[in-house]
């Protein structure tokens, strides 16, 4: 016997979780949300979380990012508190042909509506005092910020649930079966059809996919991060690599490795991040790490997000991107305009699987 | 222990805030972690960890034995950042968006 549902969403992250609740939204019941473990434990739950924008590029990707930051002081209003703060973000750089680049970034963002400043070294040194006088100059633009992962995943969640979504928690899908009209999933703990199915699985993704007999190019990209004390307030921006948390921790690292699944933290990464600290804000040498952690960075082959329908399976459609936090509350807006009216309000046919084929 | 019962010294979280999580569906002391921050602090679940393990495992109905230890984070003790990076080779693995980003050659729109 199965348990019907009209919507199941595979992967409860900060992806999955964003879809439930705007699809909640506007479609009262009906929605089961699967995760194989308790969301969090994955990629939503090992991040810096900032709501990043500037430079991201190209630019049409850039305005994506910037669409989605831009829900995100409404999400807030909707959801509860996430800690969400636009900070403004800050890109410090430390040699001149750096200025020349920062400069025709900040031209190429403006045609899409993006202000980016190219601040001089007094300018950013009076933003950011913190920051080391031997900076050149920055790029900063006030759209940037950074939120509370674990808030917000936890908050799209009891939003998603008041709305009447299921969760199944610890149960994973073991497979996936397109019949006529639906789809039937087998999990550990028992059988589910439904007649839209959503891939969220972040980086499972491509697991997932190949349940359906889909080569869908995703793989994990480790990130590592640590962690210092409780500081006092002294850091009002999110820099590039480093931000001051509201709860006075500062987190520090912004790598990018290929180790498969491996979420270990290695001694190198931390002795190498410890030196950009130091680079960049030279009180922080008498700071203590208390931790670090790794994440795996949900990354699609050509690094842009997988969003929509997944063309010659009906109902069938994906949500895979790294970045998510930045994009979980465009990507949910979007997939659920697309379960609920067919069509998006903004084109995302750039965002197509079929680029691959 | 009543509810108020600061259990996770570090974070102040109490026996509510545990309770609240797992209501919510957490299983594991890191899943529970994750949303309460217990064992996040400066002590890294040193001294919360028995505590709290026993109480996930009560209101489970679980055995202590059958909830997982928290993932254990370098550097293990807090250890400061001068310290860290003195013993390194220059060089780094950190990278900048501000570096990786592409900005359009005009065509590209």
């Amino acid at each position: 016997m199965s348990r019907e549902y009209e919507t199941v969403i595979i992967g409860g992250g900060v992806i999955g979780s964003g879809i439930a609740y705007h699809l909640s939204e506007s479609k009262s019941d009906g929605i089961l949300v699967i995760d194989k473990n308790f969301p969090l434990s994955g990629s939503s739950g090992s991040t810096q979380a900032w709501v990043w924008v500037h430079t991201k590029t190209p630019s049409w990707y850039g305005e994506f990012s910037m669409y989605s930051s831009e829900l995100y002081g409404y999400l807030h209003r909707k959801i509860g508190d996430i800690e969400f703060i636009r900070t403004g973000g800050i890109c410090p750089f430390f040699s001149e042909n750096e200025r020349e680049h920062a400069k025709s970034l900040a031209e190429s963002q403006a045609q899409v509506g993006i202000e980016i400043q190219v601040l001089d070294r007094d300018e950013v040194l009076a933003r950011e005092p913190a920051l080391s006088d031997k900076v050149l100059g920055a790029t900063y633009s006030r759209i940037d910020g950074n939120v509370n992962p674990m808030r917000l995943v936890e908050q799209y969640m009891k939003a998603a649930k008041i709305n009447g979504v299921t969760y199944e928690y610890y149960n994973k899908v073991t497979d996936i079966e397109k019949k006529q009209g639906s789809f039937l999933v087998t999990t550990e703990k028992g059988l589910f059809t439904c007649k839209n199915l959503v891939l969220s699985a972040g980086v499972w993704t491509h697991e997932v996919g190949k349940m359906l007999g889909l080569d869908i190019p995703v793989h994990p990209v480790r990130g590592q991060v640590m962690i210092t004390e409780p500081l006092a307030p002294f850091m009002k921006y999110t820099l590039d690599g480093l931000r001051q948390a509201s709860n006075g921790e500062v987190l520090i690292g912004y790598s990018r490795e290929e180790a498969g699944f491996d979420r270990s933290t290695s001694l190198d990464f931390i002795g190498s991040t410890a030196n950009f600290a130091l680079a960049l804000v030279p009180d922080l040498a008498k700071a203590k790490i208390v931790r670090s952690f790794s994440g795996l960075r949900v990354m699609p082959k050509d690094e842009f997000p997988i969003l929509g329908p997944i063309p010659g399976i009906e109902n069938l459609y994906i949500a895979a991107m790294h970045s998510g936090i930045t994009l979980s509350p465009l990507a949910g807006t979007l997939i659920s305009e697309l379960i609920t009216e067919g069509e998006t309000s903004i084109p995302i046919e750039r965002y197509s699987i079929t680029r691959f084929a | 222990m009543d509810k108020s019962t600061i259990v996770c010294r570090c974070e102040e979280i109490t026996v509510e805030d545990i309770a609240s999580a797992v209501s919510q569906g957490a299983e594991t002391f890191d899943d529970v972690k994750r949303l309460t921050r217990c064992g996040m602090g400066l002590c890294q679940a040193k001294t919360c960890r028995i505590v709290i393990s026993e109480l996930i495992a009560e209101m489970k109905a679980k055995s202590a034995a059958d909830i997982s230890v928290p993932r254990l984070r370098m550097p293990l003790r807090p250890v400061p950042i001068g310290v860290l990076a003195a013993n390194t080779a220059s060089g780094s693995f950190v990278r900048s968006t501000l570096a990786e980003a592409e900005p359009d050659e005009g065509q590209e729109k």
